[in-house]
């Protein structure tokens, strides 16, 4: 079930809503639990099995881990520092074994059900075997519920979060129905105390959490799928285009990718808020960025905190790494031996984010593209600041700023062709065909969209724009709507729903982009 | 209290304004101009005279690139309507027969096969639109909207001069690729589809009109085992089938200059030749006759002159 479909908005989150009101407080958690699993089974059915496994095994590994940090503890007591780091030393082994356990227990599900086609794929073609493909349907939203069963193991483990007693609450972390579709990857501190407070719905609730959902609407049907007609005219058969058109459908495509995305996350967040419920956001404004890593910071938040908390971090802090950027300290310089070590760490990162999207080769292609542009990043920095201080350029320049956020929306573009293209070798095809046969007079604009779907994209984007540069000067737009006057309040509400339903990009002769992330 | 009483008012409005943009978008109205429509869609017959149409084109896309009905009509005088929009299902041309049948008294209808093969459950938009067509029709006809607004701009939007047809003056070719390899295979036609089928053969029957199915130029689309599951189905209902995959010396398509899109319509060139066949075909069978020299169909022969200036300006 997509998060736009009608079913989900009018009926079901409808239903949810009304039973809501007039649930008593003590239940309403419950009832929220109830229907994450009602969602989960009707679209997984008996696959449900696996998310009651993750989150039983994380469950249990997180009172085991209290179990044993509480003997720890009344151990240590009145105990000199040297032993005390011998006792220590060994309850952390013993954590080390479950939470060892309970990764491989959770990862595994998720390489069976994502990635052991591709792989078997692979062994077949490097050993000329004949092994059988298994193609299995997986539990849905299980990139996403296994990374926060994950983050709450990890935390629990590392004594950062406390463990949970109450089941009813991590159920309810690892399925709650906006969240278990698309994200956002949640960490147990985002929501523990927003599961916690007696929230309500009440008419600002209601009205702030719609207002949300009608943005992601807006986002969705009238421009990303408006872009979709064309982007996939361009990428299932990029060789009756020329580079210019292929470029533009890489452009196309990265707006359609941001407006689906984003949109959903505020059909989610939209959802979530009607129940008084706040859950930590996914975009911000990322094409706003000035280079890479920031666009990462501010494009799939949830995703590239994780990889930074239990991948960047980890990885950083081994210490394998650790002697290694020590002795290249020593033998070489500081400044070399942390940018090994980031180049380590980012190795990691990006090898598993690629993966994380897809299994597929354009996927971690996708992924090394982006290491290599941050990890250049990374190296050039230097020359660059000295570059710019000889030419007496200041990066608050807004003329500079400018063009470094051309230059970094332009590589996002050329990384995202990698990513949507349909094997490895069409995505170089059109990238060289983008560096070879590019002439801006030839570019094909009516693929798909007539001039009059070009107006009503341009003024979309125009306003999500301006929204957009509110939101980065720290203006909040929702707030400053509802201090207005109840008249000009309507209009724009009204302007939005009958704008979607009229201008839409839905119905005959439209094909709706499918939930992109849903499959990851 | 206070907000309920708001809330409630908001819908109200919210109906209120809803209506009035259906009524502007969906709306049956008269010619706003002489050959020009208000209303596209699957209306458009009706704004045509009563008792002019002597053949109706219904299916998807395939239809409306590849029957130009005012090719038909300056070389051979035949009145041939496409009744057609993208991604057809059978139930929509199910009604679209109804519609015709309703103002119009066709002598021909000519289906297109690919219909047959599209499984309105399967179709994402389908379901979640026309299930509310009764209540809130605005879904299925909200892209109206094309019609009134930026009518500075030209584009390719429909209108009566073209009869139905869709005119995209563009050539993308296609490689050559035999897409009709021999199978044994039958792909299934959805029971819906074949239900919603017999309606359609019921309703020419009663009117005493020839239902003929063609399956013109797709490459994409179109396969062997569907051409024998269509040719199954004709034979079944004595119905005549013309297949121009397998036939393909009819029209002689040369994929590489005759297509729009890469091999899933025909362009304008590809059009031409099919329409031309389609006319031949009503002269040789006696199907239908000439109104040329008709004054009654005295507003063809201007819509054709209106479409040739439309052609030499796009």
């Amino acid at each position: 079930m997509s998060y736009f479909s009608l079913k989900y908005l009018l009926v079901f989150l409808l239903a949810i809503v009304v039973v809501y009101i007039f649930t008593p407080k003590k239940l309403k958690r419950l009832l929220l639990l109830l229907a994450s699993y009602a969602l989960f089974l009707k679209v997984s059915k008996k696959l449900v099995i696996y998310l009651l496994l993750s989150t039983l095994s994380i469950y249990i590994s997180g009172l085991l881990f209290k179990k044993i940090d509480d003997k720890r503890n009344i151990k240590i007591k009145g105990v000199d520092k040297e032993k005390r780091k011998e006792i220590k030393e060994k309850y952390k082994s013993k954590k080390k074994i479950i939470l060892i356990c309970c990764i491989l227990f959770n990862v595994s599900f998720l390489f069976i059900f994502k990635y052991l086609t591709f792989f078997t794929n692979i062994i077949n073609i490097i050993f000329s075997s004949d092994i059988k493909v298994l193609k299995l349907l997986a539990p849905m939203g299980i990139s996403f519920y296994t990374l926060s069963a994950l983050s709450y193991l990890i935390d629990v483990y590392n004594e950062k979060q406390e463990a949970e007693k109450n089941i009813v609450k991590i159920m309810l972390y690892l399925s709650f129905f906006p969240t278990i579709l698309e994200g956002p990857i949640l960490k147990y501190s985002d929501v523990k105390d927003e599961f916690e407070k007696k929230s309500k719905v009440t008419y600002k609730n209601f009205c702030f959490g719609v207002q949300r959902i009608l943005y992601g609407l807006f986002k969705k049907f009238l421009i990303a799928d408006r872009l979709n007609m064309f982007v996939k005219l361009v990428f299932d058969n990029y060789t009756n285009y020329n580079g210019s058109t292929i470029l533009l459908g890489a452009l196309f495509y990265t707006i359609l990718l941001y407006m689906e995305f984003s949109g959903t996350m505020d059909v989610v967040i939209g959802s979530a808020e009607i129940f008084d419920i706040k859950l930590p956001e996914n975009f911000k404004q990322p094409f706003f960025s000035k280079n890479i890593s920031e666009f990462w910071s501010r494009w799939h938040i949830t995703l590239g905190l994780w990889f930074k908390n239990y991948i960047f971090y980890p990885v950083s802090l081994s210490k394998p790494v650790k002697k290694l950027t020590t002795f290249l300290r020593n033998k070489i310089n500081a400044r070399f031996s942390v940018i090994v070590m980031s180049a380590i760490s980012l190795f990691a990162v990006w090898s598993l984010n690629g993966l994380w999207h897809g299994a597929g080769f354009t996927y971690i292609a996708f992924g090394y593209y982006h290491f290599i542009l941050i990890l250049l990043g990374n190296i050039f920095e230097p020359l660059i600041v000295k570059i710019l201080n000889k030419l007496k350029i200041s990066r608050q320049n807004k003329v500079y700023k400018f063009l470094q956020i051309i230059k970094t929306s332009f590589l996002v573009v050329l990384g995202e062709l990698i990513f949507r293209a349909k094997d490895l070798t069409t995505a170089i095809g059109m990238l060289k065909s983008i560096f070879t046969n590019f002439n801006i007079t030839k570019i094909n604009f009516l693929l798909g969209m007539d001039s009059k779907d070009y107006i009503v994209l341009i003024i979309s984007i125009i306003i999500v724009f301006i929204i957009s540069i509110l939101k980065e000067k720290n203006i909040n737009v929702r707030e400053k709507i509802s201090e207005k006057h109840i008249v000009i309040r309507w209009i724009i509400y009204y302007a939005l729903i009958l704008g979607i339903i009229v201008f839409g990009a839905y119905g005959p002769g439209y094909d709706p982009v499918e939930p992109i992330y849903a499959d990851f | 209290m206070k907000n309920v009483l708001k809330s409630i008012i908001f819908m109200t409005i919210l109906l209120i304004l809803y209506e009035i943009i259906s009524y502007s978008l969906i709306t049956n109205k008269e010619n706003i101009e002489k050959y020009g429509i208000r209303v596209v869609s699957n209306n458009a017959i009706l704004t045509e005279e009563k008792n002019t149409i002597d053949v109706v084109a219904i299916g998807d896309s395939l239809i409306y690139s590849s029957i130009s009905p005012m090719i038909i009509w300056n070389n051979y005088g035949y009145t041939v309507f496409d009744l057609a929009s993208a991604a057809q299902v059978i139930n929509d041309s199910y009604k679209d027969l109804e519609y015709a049948v309703d103002t119009q008294n066709p002598k021909v209808v000519i289906f297109e096969a690919d219909v047959l093969f599209r499984n309105p459950k399967k179709v994402p938009w389908y379901y979640k639109f026309t299930k509310l067509e009764n209540y809130f029709s605005l879904f299925n006809h909200h892209n109206n909207w094309k019609i009134y607004l930026f009518n500075f701009l030209k584009t390719d939007t429909t209108n009566n001069i073209f009869k139905g047809f869709k005119y995209i003056n563009k050539t993308v070719s296609a490689k050559e690729k035999d897409y009709m390899k021999k199978t044994d295979k039958k792909t299934k036609i959805p029971e819906n589809n074949i239900k919603y089928f017999e309606e359609m053969k019921k309703i020419c029957d009663e009117n005493n009109i020839k239902l003929i199915i063609m399956s013109f130029p797709n490459m994409r689309r179109w396969n062997y085992s569907k051409h024998e599951a269509t040719l199954e189905l004709s034979k079944k209902y004595n119905l005549e089938f013309i297949d121009f995959n397998t036939e393909t010396d009819i029209l002689n398509i040369d994929w590489k200059t005759e297509s729009r899109d890469g091999g899933g319509h025909l362009n304008y060139v590809g059009a031409t030749k099919a329409s031309n066949y389609v006319g031949e075909y009503l002269k040789k069978n006696n199907l239908v006759e000439d109104h040329r020299k008709d004054s009654k169909y005295n507003s063809w022969n201007e819509a054709y002159k209106q479409y040739e200036y439309k052609l030499k300006n796009n």
